[in-house]
């Protein structure tokens, strides 16, 4: 099991990994602690997400990715 | 037979003896009716614009025992949403106010646009199979919204009337209180925050004080003798009423009431804001614009009232409005706004934030009076053989004026002068016959008698 990820101070930027193995850059971050705005970068599930924005669950996501 | 099915009228509530029980300020019965009958049937004051100026703003408000989110959405359109969780009821907003893009519940993460659109769903695809039907769990909304000179108002009710059908012609009271000083349409303001605090009684105590109580001066004698008014002397500029007409002045059919005054023609509004001269400059050249936009309707000069069933106004010293949100048969909780002129210079904004809160408020001296009133007065009525007794609602009974006109000016309303007889309970009697009113009707067919009224025609 992976440590939780204190979501709400993710900045703007950050890319992240989540749990179906896809990625995603964050847009924007309400702190609420349960949801952060982000854009697919990959999505080996359904490639048909990369580029669209939508809200990710704090519980899918996995990891920090260090930036470009 | 249990004192909530004697009937309102005349059981419980008997307008023609001027006689009411003490049951419906303390029964649960009935106070659980009324949370159903009135509170869920009328207009109520939720908020003013000037709170959430920006996109995404939002203030958490009440509707009778509801807890409700005052919003403006991303497309900058104002919102009212009840504040509870479409999945499990949690409240999905826990501060006072703030900016948000979404509201989101805690327990399971649920979370909702400022449209009140529901936008995120914990495992959607997984365990839901996109199944759910997301266009279905948006916040609820009120059916009936009404911004109005920067104020906001809602109701739960879609059949009510629109809300200034409601007012019918207490509107030009209501002006008092939202127009500029200068006579000018709206362009007021909130200062400051919010006052919220509990006070132990039925929130009828003081809906019936506000309504135009004039009885009750005798509480005030002390804050009088401190003087803690704008002009250093009383608790607030009143030489208006050696000069003045004073009335009190009801609207039947929609259960509001107010006290005015009317000054004479031709004599100038006193002076007043004497301690001090930016001030009193201030609002000296305001009387000055007013008469000359407003002609004869700037001899009337505002005083406490109240908008059915709890949203009390105070039109001038201090300009406030407060809403009394029931908790319960025993316990009231107070939320006060100040109001000031947007325009105002801040010397003068200052000056009136010392003032209001040195008056209203939990730590206002007058409003101090008033509660030690209403909480023992409760208190007292709440035992078993105080039950038994009714309250006097008899002053001025029979002596109510239609038409009434003082040098040209008619007023709107059924008016008893109290000039000369000094104090009358011609306002609360109207509080109480539309209090009754409503918790019988069984829906605003009945209520909205002017039209009624007018269909006949």
């Amino acid at each position: 099991m992976t440590e939780p990820i204190n979501i709400r101070i993710l900045e703007p930027g950050t890319r992240i990994a989540l749990i179906d193995g896809a990625t995603a850059e964050i847009v924007s971050n309400p702190s609420d602690g349960v949801w952060v705005f982000a854009r697919y970068l990959s999505s080996p599930d359904d490639p048909a997400r990369i580029g669209s924005e939508e809200m990710i669950f704090a519980q899918d996501i996995v990891e920090i990715r260090p930036g470009d | 037979m249990t004192a909530a099915n004697q009937g309102y009228r005349p059981g419980l509530v008997d307008m023609a003896a001027g006689q009411i029980s003490r049951e419906i300020f303390v029964n649960e019965e009935i106070y659980e009716e009324e949370l159903e009958r009135l509170f869920a049937r009328v207009w109520l004051f939720v908020g003013h614009e000037s709170q959430i100026p920006k996109q995404g703003d939002y203030f958490v408000s009440g509707m009778g025992e509801e807890s409700v989110i005052l919003c403006r959405d991303r497309a900058g359109k104002v919102h009212v949403f009840l504040n509870s969780c479409r999945h499990r009821g949690m409240k999905v907003c826990r501060y006072d106010e703030g900016n948000t893009p979404v509201f989101t519940c805690p327990y399971h993460g649920w979370s909702y646009g400022t449209d009140g659109k529901l936008v995120g769903v914990p495992y959607f695809r997984e365990a839901y199979h996109e199944k759910l039907d997301k266009a279905q769990w948006g916040l609820v909304e009120v059916p009936q919204l009404c911004l109005y000179k920067g104020t906001v108002w809602a109701s739960w009710d879609p059949s009510a009337p629109p809300f200034l059908e409601y007012l019918g012609d207490f509107v030009r009271y209501l002006d008092l209180t939202l127009d500029g000083w200068d006579g000018s349409e709206g362009g007021t303001e909130i200062l400051g925050g919010i006052q919220k605090w509990r006070i132990p009684c039925n929130w009828k105590f003081p809906a019936e004080n506000f309504c135009g109580d004039s009885y009750h001066n005798i509480s005030h004698r002390s804050v009088d003798l401190v003087g803690i008014g704008p002009s250093g002397s009383g608790r607030r500029d009143m030489q208006e009423r050696q000069m003045a007409r004073r009335l009190h002045v009801a609207l039947y059919e929609r259960g509001h009431q107010t006290g005015v005054y009317v000054l004479p023609k031709d004599l100038p509004t006193p002076p007043s804001y004497q301690h001090s001269s930016v001030v009193a400059e201030y609002f000296a050249h305001c009387e000055e614009e007013r008469r000359r936009r407003r002609g004869e309707w700037a001899r009337l000069i505002g005083s406490p009232g109240e908008i059915f069933p709890n949203t009390a106004l105070h039109p001038r010293q201090p300009r406030t409005i407060a809403a009394w949100h029931p908790r319960g048969p025993h316990q009231t909780e107070v939320w006060r706004w100040y109001l000031v002129d947007a325009a105002a210079p801040a010397e003068v904004k200052d000056f009136l934030r010392d003032y209001y809160i040195r008056y209203s408020g939990p730590g206002g001296m007058t409003e101090q009076d008033d509660m030690e009133n209403w909480n023992y007065a409760h208190a007292a009525s709440r035992g078993t053989i105080a039950r038994r007794y009714p309250y006097s609602y008899e002053q001025g009974l029979g002596f109510e004026t239609e038409n009434y006109e003082f040098q040209g000016l008619r007023l709107p309303g059924t008016v008893m002068d109290i000039t000369e007889t000094k104090s009358s309970e011609h306002n609360l009697r109207n509080l109480y016959r539309r209090w009754a009113e409503f918790m019988d009707a069984g829906s605003w067919g009945e209520l909205a008698t002017w039209r009624i009224a007018r269909a006949a025609e």
